[in-house]
């Protein structure tokens, strides 16, 4: 954060009184971290700085007012009123923007790779396990967090692994919380249906098993949905007749036994939201192929979907347009097949965008989600235009995520998730001096500062 | 091409290698490099040596660079490149690759193989050559991997995607070595319940390998003594490839790389090195290099690192993006790699992580894929650098080279255009599909 005496001067009485040394704000920073739940926060103002709203444009020398753990106001400098309590940060040469969302991660289900017992990524012992919830196993003290979050990642989708079919449901985090249940924003906010051959149980004819085929991947899902259809038959029945018995007992009053409930079956359950269109499906394919067959598939069932990577689908691009569904792309790090064109995964965001596709950027990560922003930096030296790269990992994936109304621009009532940065948020170079999450200011530390200045001293 | 068209003529008969050698030259000469004056001008020329030169131009002659400057001149007949403004580097090079060797890294059957060639197993129609081209690198050191505390002994390319395998390898490269310590030796033969499955293990059999080596040079120094002496009853030793290559460790005739993570280890290969005699070039990877970096830097060992990865096992679980610059500001001769086909064709983006990590100068930074990735594989008197007598491996950018945006617009290699941004296809001058 930038402290007094620190580049263009700032007028008003209001700035310079609340202008504070270095090592006070450190101290205001490390009060505000502590748990603020439940009590009015004072509120902060970041002014001079450039505002990237993503909604109503650039507003360069802006002011931004946090309170209570929403954007107050926004706009620019002289049309926005400041509080009279409140503490006002000189951001003059600074640029702010929205907390950046990640539409696809790992966090908290990781910690250390290639250490087993640190990993809780997916259910391998089938291949359709929807009733997995990933927030059963979010593990919120992850030295990944605090890594993550300094980069100015302040939402996420997290995911279980891809290598089931159906490996359970997705649930929506913030990035700081003094618990799970606290950084758990949403449970169970979407369902991955990964279709791209990696699903398959084929890796040796010695351990051979069902599905080995994508043929086998199709027919078990189908099925899988097909009994879900009649689960939900069979609980449609018993409510019916159950409401049928109760009228029939309240006027002829028959002592007749209430209808057994049908035995309650997890993961049917867990298919039915989705089987009802109340919550999206991740539909994930990298070839033409493959999607066709899992857009079959959910056509079939009448999934309501969004896309995931289709890396490899550009032959097909103008029908993945006419779905009118969006698309999470990435990595855009995807190795092209030997075949394509160097470029041919990079420049994937800026082709869907040509043909209307609304698309999000997701890092498919764990350590590093927080390199996010520069994939979108790169789709852009690709073709993408700047402001969709950035609303790629914005607005958009808070529309996709259906939590729009509260994050993903600098807009008045969201959710005060503002990031605070020397520069254009989607350059490797630029440095992220201050994040708010939920209007706490987070302390710029982790487990790899500290190991840098513990050091540095040396 | 030229180039691969000769490859398909196979020689009748077994003919003397001097003769070979004279063919190869004669394919190098009508190659692509037939076209070799070359004038590339208005570009910020991005010298790594000698700072930014605005308006700049590079005449190139015989695929070297002949003149750098903003008033350089050319003859009249040289192909002339308009930068139109754009930057250019030198090749980057990365100092730790795994491309086309086709799964072959590991001859993981014994933890010494000294004696493996990454030559035989070369892959040079793989298109992670192309694709790291395309991302602006021109120079390459293939490794073995990590499997085995002694890996064998690896190559170094020039991307010239199309062209034959011989004329990919960077004549004259000095010989490396591949070393390795740490989790990945014990994992491969501690899962299999034989030694090594720990750290002592590791290096217990890394020095006996050493102490034989010593053994085998004896023999042979005597005997060669004896030779000298004129001898004509002294018997030659038995060759043995492998104990043949590590005495040529111990002769000072290879770099020695070694692949460690944890500060302890880099110490102990350190310590080794002295106590056999050799020198270590590089440690690659080399996560905790700045715990102990004053230490590395005082025996003058560079490091070939990644900007920011971590926590993928557990001795990267210290790794710090600051660990370059950390290490740089001791005096440690720093390189950012890729080992990684996906890194390699993005370097450029993760040597600028170094700028914002720590601060590196925009040359510091270029400096750590070009001249100091050069030094670690032992070119940097042949490339790394935009300066008279180089070879002329050059890329104009589009876009600012150390930033998400700077994507490689022409690559050139001794002078030639191997990669143009602006072509169809592959956008290769020298390659189609199918050839």
């Amino acid at each position: 954060m930038r402290a007094s005496g620190v580049g263009p001067q700032t007028s008003g009485a209001a700035v310079s009184r609340w202008r504070l040394a270095v090592g006070q704000l450190l101290v205001l920073a490390l009060c505000l971290s502590l748990p603020t739940v439940g009590r009015a926060q004072q509120p902060i103002v970041l002014k001079g700085g450039k505002l990237l709203t993503i909604t109503h444009g650039v507003i360069e020398n802006g002011v931004l007012v946090m309170a209570n753990g929403k954007i107050a106001a926004v706009g620019a400098a002289g049309a926005v009123n400041i509080p009279g309590d409140a503490r006002v940060v000189d951001v003059s040469g600074m640029t702010v923007y929205p907390g950046l969302i990640d539409s696809e991660s790992y966090l908290g289900l990781t910690e250390i790779s290639a250490e087993k017992s640190t990993n809780d990524l997916v259910e391998l012992s089938d291949e359709i396990m929807p009733h997995m919830h990933v927030f059963d196993a979010f593990h919120a003290e992850s030295a990944l967090i605090p890594v993550t979050r300094l980069n100015g990642i302040t939402n996420a989708i997290v995911a279980p692994d891809s290598q089931d079919t159906l490996p359970g449901q997705d649930s929506f985090i913030q990035l700081d919380g003094n618990s799970a249940e606290e950084m758990l924003l949403v449970r169970d906010i979407a369902m991955p249906l990964n279709f791209t051959g990696e699903q398959r149980r084929n890796q040796s004819w010695e351990r051979a098993k069902f599905p080995f085929t994508r043929m086998g991947m199709a027919a078990q899902l189908r099925q899988a949905f097909l009994d879900a259809q009649d689960y939900a038959q069979r609980w449609a029945d018993y409510e019916k007749k159950k409401s049928e018995g109760e009228t029939k007992s309240a006027s002829d009053k028959d002592k007749k036994q209430p209808p057994a409930p049908p035995k309650r079956d997890l993961k049917l359950e867990a298919l039915l939201p989705y089987l009802e269109g109340k919550k999206p499906i991740v539909l994930a394919a990298e070839g033409p192929s493959d999607l066709e067959t899992a857009v079959g598939l959910a056509r079939e069932f009448k999934l309501k979907f969004v896309l995931n990577h289709i890396s490899h689908s550009q032959p097909v691009l103008d029908y993945v347009a006419a779905l009118k569904v969006p698309v999470i792309v990435g990595p855009i790090y995807e190795d092209p097949k030997p075949e394509e064109r160097y470029d041919a995964v990079y420049s994937l965001p800026a082709q869907l965008y040509k043909r209307g596709v609304k698309i999000a950027f997701a890092s498919v990560e764990a350590h590093n989600v927080r390199n996010l922003p520069y994939q979108a930096g790169f789709a852009v030296a690709f073709g993408l235009p700047y402001d969709e790269a950035l609303k790629a990992i914005t607005l958009n994936p808070a529309e996709i995520w259906g939590v729009a109304d509260q994050l993903g621009s600098l807009d008045v009532g969201k959710t005060a998730n503002v990031v605070v940065a020397n520069g254009d948020p989607l350059d490797v170079k630029t440095d992220v001096k201050q994040v708010f999450i939920a209007g706490r200011e987070i302390p710029m530390t982790s487990r790899q500062t500290r190991l840098r200045d513990e050091y540095s001293g040396r | 091409m030229l180039h691969r068209a000769a490859t398909r003529v196979k020689p009748p008969i077994r003919i003397a290698a001097g003769f070979i050698v004279a063919c190869a030259a004669a394919v190098a000469q009508t190659g692509p490099a037939a076209h070799n004056e070359v004038l590339i001008k208005n570009a910020v020329v991005m010298t790594v040596t000698h700072g930014d030169i605005q308006n700049g131009s590079v005449y190139i002659k015989d695929g070297k660079i002949a003149a750098v400057g903003q008033n350089v001149t050319a003859p009249a007949d040289a192909t002339v490149i308009d930068a139109g403004g754009k930057y250019l580097t030198p090749g980057i090079i990365d100092s730790h690759s795994h491309i086309a060797l086709d799964d072959d890294v590991n001859e993981a059957t014994s933890p010494i193989t000294p004696q493996m060639m990454m030559l035989d197993a070369f892959d040079y129609q793989d298109k992670a050559i192309y694709r790291g081209l395309a991302g602006g690198v021109t120079t390459s050191l293939l490794l073995h991997g990590s499997a085995n505390m002694i890996g064998g002994q690896a190559i170094v390319i020039k991307h010239k995607y199309g062209a034959n395998r011989d004329a990919m390898l960077f004549p004259g490269a000095p010989r490396s070595i591949k070393f390795a310590s740490g989790e990945n030796p014990k994992r491969v033969y501690g899962g299999r319940e034989q030694l090594p499955s720990t750290r002592m293990g590791n290096f217990e059999v890394q020095r006996e390998a050493l102490v034989q080596a010593q053994e085998y040079m004896r023999e042979w120094d005597d005997y060669n003594a004896k030779v000298k002496k004129g001898d004509k009853d002294a018997k030659p030793p038995k060759r043995d490839l492998k104990l043949e290559a590590l005495a040529d460790v111990l002769r000072g005739k290879l770099l020695v790389q070694i692949h460690c993570y944890r500060a302890d280890e880099l110490l102990t290969e350190m310590a080794m090195a002295k106590e056999f005699g050799y020198k270590v070039r590089a440690f690659h990877h080399a996560l905790e290099a700045y715990k102990v970096a004053d230490k590395l830097a005082a025996e003058g060992v560079g490091i070939a690192t990644f900007s920011d990865w971590w926590g993928f096992k557990q001795e990267a679980w210290d790794a710090i993006p600051w660990n370059a610059v950390m290490s740089m500001r001791k005096g440690v001769r720093v390189a950012i790699k890729s080992d990684s086909e996906d890194f390699a064709r993005r370097l450029n983006q993760e040597a600028a992580k170094t700028m914002r990590y720590g601060g590196a100068t925009e040359e510091e930074a270029l400096k750590m894929i070009t001249l100091n990735a050069a030094w670690i594989i032992g070119v940097d008197d042949r490339v790394g650098s935009i300066d008279v007598g180089k070879d002329a491996d050059l890329v104009i950018w589009d876009g600012y080279p150390l930033s998400s945006y700077g994507v490689p617009n022409k690559v050139l290699i001794d002078g030639d255009v191997y990669f143009d941004r602006a072509l169809p296809g592959f956008g290769m001058p020298h390659y189609k599909e199918g050839m």
